[in-house]
């Protein structure tokens, strides 16, 4: 498997650099960043934003699917952690399968540990959004499974933290299994006397 | 398990050491001099004496 | 269920199926009417840890009076023997007959669907701080201690007296920031949050139980930061209690009246004063549990540095584990006090509830699957599975082994491993890998780091060095794949063909792998990759293993900026000739696979 066929019909693929405020644009030269993405193969429409994540970014998203019939969608902003599942909604509400959503790490990955240089964070971020775009290529639409759930709670410690908790969910409803280590529950708050900040008593 | 002595190799610093392993249960390695975690376990040589 | 503990965990979000061992309580709780006369007549008597050693219980006890369940329990390992015939009085005078010396631990099975954990936490030590006297001098207690002492239901009934001569003290000082904030090996660096307001707080108990008191509060910084904090502090202040700016660095004993004589530095003074007080109290620490590990273990939670309990994401998802459908509240997270405690664990519920409620939710689609035509039947797959999700038929019986989509996780170890490249990873394909490998190295390979990271770690990782704004050069290309064990030998080598300097694999440490155990064949495959580019006349070291926790940003800046300078020690010879070697390679590998494919037709 040295080359891999690229199958290009017919992909149409967005790229949407966020500028994060300055987070990004504070160090990565993101007009740059776009002007390279758009000499990509495949790469039907690139659309910077200020703050992608936020509804207005969000937007321009939905309208660039539609406008430009984009079928696959490469975000260069934050880590997937935060907004992978923001942006994966987003696609899916522009009727695009969220697994056609691909994103590129630009901002902790790059922009904010390379503060001092500037011109070697942009090419990086370069090739991290064509690597992005190359993935892209070869994204596929997925179904997702789906689990029912079972409606009972297990909560582990009987504190006040887990007593709270325990409580809290069986007021609502649920089936709630409490399981503590010690002989009985109260933790550590039992052995206090009063507590801080109304001074009353612990038990 | 089934431990044995095997010779490893820190492709960080370089340092060499013996120790026991269980190669089909394998376990974190971390080098005791620079703690990087790419110790190389060395191929066991195949009938040379080993002192 | 008390006296209980988790035993085991499998499943996942929704499917959790949970075994818990509810250990022998040898006294039937729901009987139990706690009359008390089994422990009147119990002749064992040991040291109670509910009143923190001040007074004793017996072999079968209540831990306290409010205990819930409100039944009595036997500890077996004091008791004197449960055979009648050594001692048995107990069971004689019960005479709802509920004590049962043969009771047995059970093992109990339950269905879950989230999981909440509240597992709490310790307090530290000071013995190791022996300045203080803690151990050498009677006086010198601790701050939960002082707790037992001022209860009204305490072994003294509330009367705060002073251990060695059981008189109530005069004067009583408190030494705060033991344990914690410590930057010298003792204790932990951390603030452990909740000990100045408990000093606060334990003042004015002394003022209000002993007007006239003299109280003395020695400390670095007081931190009265919550809703009603700064009140409590002035209050403390205007009953009299002094506040001394500085931390004793010695205690001694007075001889004669068994005192405790203080040496300290006055920061505000700058002055060395001394201090004689009838007792001391030392502000102890939060630590994480000492137990932790098991639970950690069984739902693949890690800790930050400070060894608490890691959550998905410090402001966005607190009280979410990085495990899905499991979540975290109190001080297993980080020191808190009540009002924070009851706090997350009201969050807790409420992101419980809304799985619960929902009854329903979508896994990711990162599920593999078999392509029949390509396996070889060898059944590897179903041995690297950490899930037991793949169930591979005998080897005579030539059938492609099946996957249980529900069951598999995603690690994609199975897709890495399967030599005839059979095994598809969903949304991690090889040809989305390798097209990601090649974009990379399209422009300037030589200058890189190709990196791959697993998402839940070292990619963490990274993103935890991102948010601390530490700096590292800019060598590094990464590409995220969900756990290092998918990391495929072919991805290595054809990164090395196309002129990669260096490459870097790096995953969760082995008691982090959120795949169980798929971590272990990262790692045999490195030793196999070692051993071949060695073959091959390459030098080993130019493929390199870290593992790195979510919680180790500075591992990941520190091995970026290490490994900048082997980058650069990678000569264009080094990399032509690997590069020409690899494409050899790769022909040979390919070749071998025609040639096994024909055979098959
Ligand atoms: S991807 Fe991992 S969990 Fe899924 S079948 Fe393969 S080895 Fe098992
Ligand atoms: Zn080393």
């Amino acid at each position: 498997m040295a080359n891999v066929a690229k199958d290009s019909d017919g992909l149409r693929i967005g790229v949407f650099v966020c500028e994060c405020g300055l987070n990004i644009a504070g160090t990565i030269d993101c007009n740059a960043v776009s002007e390279y993405a758009r000499t990509l193969d495949d790469v039907a429409a690139v659309i910077q934003n200020k703050y992608t994540c936020a509804d207005p970014g969000q937007n321009e998203i939905k309208k660039a699917i539609t406008e430009h019939n984009l079928n696959r969608v490469v975000v260069a902003s934050c880590t997937p952690k935060i907004h992978e599942p923001t942006f994966r909604e987003c696609v899916a509400d522009a009727g695009l399968n969220p697994y056609l959503f691909e994103m590129v790490n630009i901002r902790e990955q790059c922009s904010w540990v390379h503060q001092s240089e500037k011109e070697k964070a942009t090419e990086k971020a370069k090739d991290l959004v064509r690597s992005g775009v190359a993935r892209a290529r070869f994204l596929e639409p997925q179904t997702e499974l789906e689990v029912p759930i079972t409606k009972t709670a297990l909560v582990i410690g009987g504190g006040v933290s887990g007593i709270q908790a325990a409580l809290d969910l069986a007021d609502g409803g649920h089936q709630v299994y409490l399981v503590e280590k010690e002989p009985t529950i109260g933790g550590i708050m039992a052995a206090l006397d009063k507590t801080y900040p109304t001074m009353d008593c612990s038990i | 398990m089934a431990q044995k002595e095997y010779d490893f190799k820190c492709l960080n610093c370089g340092r060499e050491y013996r120790a026991l392993y269980d190669i089909k249960n394998v376990t974190e390695r971390t080098c005791p001099q620079c703690r990087s975690n790419s110790v190389r376990r060395m191929p066991e040589k195949k009938g040379a004496a080993k002192t | 269920m008390t006296n209980s503990e988790v035993e085991s965990v499998s499943g996942f979000v929704g499917n959790f199926n949970v075994t818990i061992r509810k250990k022998a309580r040898y006294v039937d709780p729901d009987e139990c009417t706690a009359c008390a006369e089994c422990a009147n007549i119990c002749p064992v008597a040991v040291p109670d840890e509910y009143q923190q050693g001040f007074s004793s219980r017996k072999a079968i006890y209540m831990p306290f009076p409010q205990a819930v369940p409100s039944a009595y329990i036997l500890d077996m390992e004091n008791c004197l023997g449960n055979n009648p015939i050594a001692c048995g009085k107990c069971a004689d005078v019960c005479e709802k007959k509920c004590i049962n010396y043969d009771d047995q631990d059970e093992l109990i099975n339950i269905e879950a669907g989230v999981i909440i954990v509240a597992t709490g936490m310790d307090v530290y030590d000071p013995t190791e701080y022996d300045e203080y006297g803690y151990t050498r001098f009677d006086n010198v207690i601790t701050s939960m201690e002082f707790e037992r002492l001022i209860c009204a239901g305490g072994p003294t009934e509330g009367h705060f007296i002073r251990p060695s001569d059981r008189k109530i003290p005069k004067s009583i000082g408190f030494i705060q920031c033991v344990g914690s904030r410590s930057r010298n090996g003792r204790g932990n660096p951390y603030c452990s949050n909740i000990c100045c307001m408990n000093t606060v707080k334990d003042t004015l108990l002394l003022c209000d139980h002993y007007p006239g008191v003299e109280a003395r509060v020695f400390y670095m910084d007081m931190r009265a930061f919550g809703k009603g904090f700064e009140d409590l502090y002035m209050r403390s202040r205007e009953e009299g209690v002094k506040y001394v700016r500085g931390i004793p660095g010695d205690v001694s004993e007075n001889d004669e009246n068994k005192n405790l004589v203080l040496t300290v530095e006055n920061t505000t003074t700058g002055r060395r004063e001394i201090h004689e007080l009838e007792m001391l109290v030392l502000s102890q620490g939060v630590i994480p549990r000492q137990d932790g590990d098991q639970i950690k273990r069984l739902l693949t939670l890690s800790t930050t540095s400070d060894g608490f309990i890691m959550e998905s994401h410090p402001k966005l998802k607190p009280v979410d584990a990085p495990t899905k459908g499991v979540y975290i509240a109190g001080c297993v997270e980080s020191p808190k006090d009540v009002k924070d405690s009851v706090t997350q664990a009201s969050a807790a519920a409420a992101r419980a509830s809304i799985l619960l409620n929902a009854g329903k939710t979508r896994v990711e689609a990162i599920t593999s699957h078999v392509e029949t035509d390509k396996c070889n039947y060898c059944g590897i797959c179903a041995d690297v599975c950490p899930y037991n999700a793949i169930l591979a038929p005998d080897r005579k019986a030539k059938r492609a082994p099946t996957i249980i989509q529900a069951a598999c996780a995603g690690c994609g170890a199975c897709a890495a491993e399967c030599a005839q490249d059979a095994i598809i990873m969903r949304h991690f394909r090889d040809e989305q890998i390798m097209a990601q490998i090649e974009a990379i190295l399209e422009v300037e390979p030589h200058k890189h780091l190709l990196t791959f990271a697993c998402n839940w770690c070292s990619y963490a990782g990274g993103d935890n060095a991102g948010t601390a704004r530490l700096q590292y050069p800019t060598t590094s290309r990464l590409i995220r794949t969900m756990c290092s064990g998918r990391v495929d030998e072919k991805f290595v080598l054809h990164a090395f063909r196309l002129g990669a300097p260096m490459v870097l694999v790096s995953g969760c440490h082995f008691a982090d792998c959120h795949y169980i155990n798929a971590v272990h064949w990262t790692q045999k495959r490195m030793d196999r990759l070692w051993n071949k580019l060695d073959k091959l006349k390459i030098r080993p070291d130019r493929l390199r293993l870290e593992w790195i926790s979510a919680a180790e940003g500075q591992k990941f800046a520190k091995v970026m900026r290490e490994l900048e300078n082997s980058v650069r020690s990678v000569t264009m010879e080094e990399m032509e000739y690997t590069m020409k070697i690899m494409a050899e390679e790769e022909n040979r590998i390919l070749e071998k696979k025609l040639k096994a494919a024909a055979k098959k037709v």
